[in-house]
């Protein structure tokens, strides 16, 4: 189980619609994740600690060095599958990279 | 006629009795049909409304019972007016979301944008579709102050083309801010309308105090120090126990006041993300539609403001304003809300990291002096809110008349007071149509004044690309 976490402002819209779209997706390619949506202000260093990707929309300013790999989902916002299918697959290089 | 009238009457009216709800689910699903929506998808995001306003107003009739004894004896034991519930967006989209009129408001800016597209007067395409209810709010309380549809649908179109003008105005800015240009974001967000009224403040900043910024503070170290602190549950707890004991209840009632906002607040962004997601498949099916007919055109995409909630600033704004705002409702003539729901000012710092690029001394002062006019605006419009939730099943019955709930920091306050104008001249005419036309005036030089600044810095960004 590959554990990935998102943010964004009030952690129910943009950060949503990408955990959605992540594992719909990533389950399609065959991986199990399961993905988080919270209000980016809440995310702290020891929440990071706790998962394997970090799935923002734009890599965000978080005052700490995230150890784990980010991975900008910004382009699955735009309802545009093309545009998303770049983003798809650097998390599946992400993923495999874990060797989980 | 006579015939067709009673003909309709005779479908719509049993449908309308069913409630808001059952309605809405119906209204939606069809909508979503005639956008090419699969069945199932458009009927999966009508079921999901009616399940979302179920929930608000659950929790709505949670907050507000609770609330309203506590806020009833926290007035008469301070003596200060303030008896209106901040509850915060989610419960205000939801009422929105719950009116078919917003469904009629998407349409039109839905055309609008696609228009301007093809007239070259954008560069944007909007797929923010969620956040029409932005615009619906301000058309909607401009027919409840007395406007009728026509006028309603000028206004929001007006406020609508400006917004999306403003998305093409802020990009490169945006490109800054993420220190990203390789990229389609930008945003047509309501908040963003206080940009030119922020503009002057920032103006002023520059000729008299730009000293100030040297005081400027990483705003990343701060957010980090708060921590959980500043969260939505933990703001709920300090506000219960501030009510609880400024309206003078038993420990044990301060507990339950505490904890109750604490749940409260939680839920609602909980049930804020139902009712999002009840509205995907109709954004999805209106984004495939609007990019088949865009075909080979390149465009910015207009999301939601989040892409640009990674920089710190704009908590760090927020978490510095929220004490701010509750000493200045305290305080301030003419204002009757009491934040809560809305005390992470998430509808006032974005605008204010776009005009200042992050100067964060400026956020919190600019901020703290307009904050002001998004309290009376909540005021100004917390009977409308709480007539549409009442309306719309959303609010509990058995609270005492006077309760009323609205939002501190909603997005749009200037909006909301040109509604207030614009309604009261089309039902009352008199002087109410010169206030009305002065102010919408003064709305559009503002705007035009403030394109002409956000030009010049466009032209600043390109010639440092360039060099």
């Amino acid at each position: 189980m590959i554990k990935i976490l998102t943010a964004c402002g009030a952690g129910v819209n943009s950060s949503h619609q990408i955990a959605d779209a992540l594992e719909s997706e990533m389950r399609n390619r065959g991986y199990e994740v399961q993905c988080e949506a919270v209000m980016i202000k809440d995310v702290t260093e020891d929440m990071v600690s706790q998962y394997d990707i970090l799935a923002p929309i734009v890599t965000p300013d978080l005052g700490f060095d995230v150890k784990i790999p980010i991975i900008e989902c910004g382009p699955i916002l735009y309802r545009i599958p093309a545009m998303a299918q770049p983003v798809y697959d650097e998390m599946e290089k992400a993923i495999k990279s874990l060797n989980k | 006629m006579g015939s067709i009238i009673s003909f309709a009457n005779a479908i719509f009216n049993p449908l309308i009795a069913l409630g808001a709800a059952p309605v809405m689910l119906i209204v939606l699903t069809i909508i979503a049909l005639c956008f090419r929506v699969k069945f199932p998808r458009a009927l999966e995001g009508g079921i999901r409304l009616a399940i979302a306003l179920t929930g608000i107003s659950a929790i709505i009739g949670l907050l507000v019972t609770a609330f309203s004894t506590a806020l009833t004896a926290f007035v008469q034991s301070t003596g200060i007016q303030l008896s209106i519930t901040d509850v915060g967006w989610a419960p205000l989209a939801t009422i929105t979301w719950g009116s078919p009129y917003t469904l009629f408001f998407l349409l039109i800016m839905v055309v609008i944008n696609v228009a301007m597209i093809f007239l070259k007067r954008t560069n944007t395409l909007d797929v923010d579709i969620f956040n029409v209810w932005h615009s619906a709010f301000i058309g909607l309380l401009c027919m409840f102050f007395g406007a009728n549809l026509f006028i309603a649908t000028l206004l929001v179109l007006m406020i609508g083309v400006m917004k999306i003008i403003n998305s093409d105005l802020m990009k490169p800015t945006f490109n800054d801010l993420m220190r990203n240009s390789n990229n389609p974001m930008t945003t047509t967000h309501m908040n963003f309308m206080m940009n030119p009224a922020i503009m002057v403040f920032d103006k002023i900043f520059d000729l008299i105090f730009p000293w100030l910024d040297k005081f400027d503070f990483d705003a990343a170290k701060l957010n980090q120090k708060i921590g959980f602190w500043g969260s939505k549950f933990a703001i709920g707890i300090y506000l219960g126990v501030f009510i609880g004991i400024m309206a003078h209840q038993s420990p044990k009632d301060i507990f339950t006041l505490a904890f109750t906002a604490g749940t409260a607040l939680e839920l609602f962004s909980q049930i804020g993300n139902w009712f999002i997601k009840s509205v995907e498949p109709l954004s999805q099916g209106i984004s495939n539609v609007a990019t088949k007919y865009l075909k080979g055109r390149q465009f910015n995409i207009g999301l939601d403001w989040p892409f640009i909630a990674g920089r710190a600033e704009i908590w760090a704004a927020a978490n510095v304003l929220a004490p701010i705002m509750l000493g200045e409702a305290l305080i301030l003539p003419g204002n009757h809300l009491l934040p809560l729901g809305g005390i992470i000012a998430m509808g006032v710092t974005p605008a204010l990291l776009v005009v200042t690029r992050g100067k964060i001394i400026r956020m919190i002062i600019i901020g703290a002096l307009e904050l002001p006019v998004f309290l009376w605006a909540g005021t100004l419009a917390a009977p409308f809110v709480t007539h549409t939730a009442k309306v719309v099943g959303a609010f509990p019955a058995g609270v005492p008349k006077g309760q009323l709930i609205s939002q501190t920091t909603m997005e749009g306050p200037i909006e909301k007071f040109l509604a207030y104008l614009v309604g009261h001249a089309t039902s009352q005419a008199g002087m109410y149509v010169v206030y009305a036309l002065l102010a919408i005036a003064a709305y559009i030089l503002l705007f035009i004044w403030y394109a002409f600044q956000m030009k010049k810095r466009n032209k600043a960004y390109a010639e440092a690309a360039t060099k």
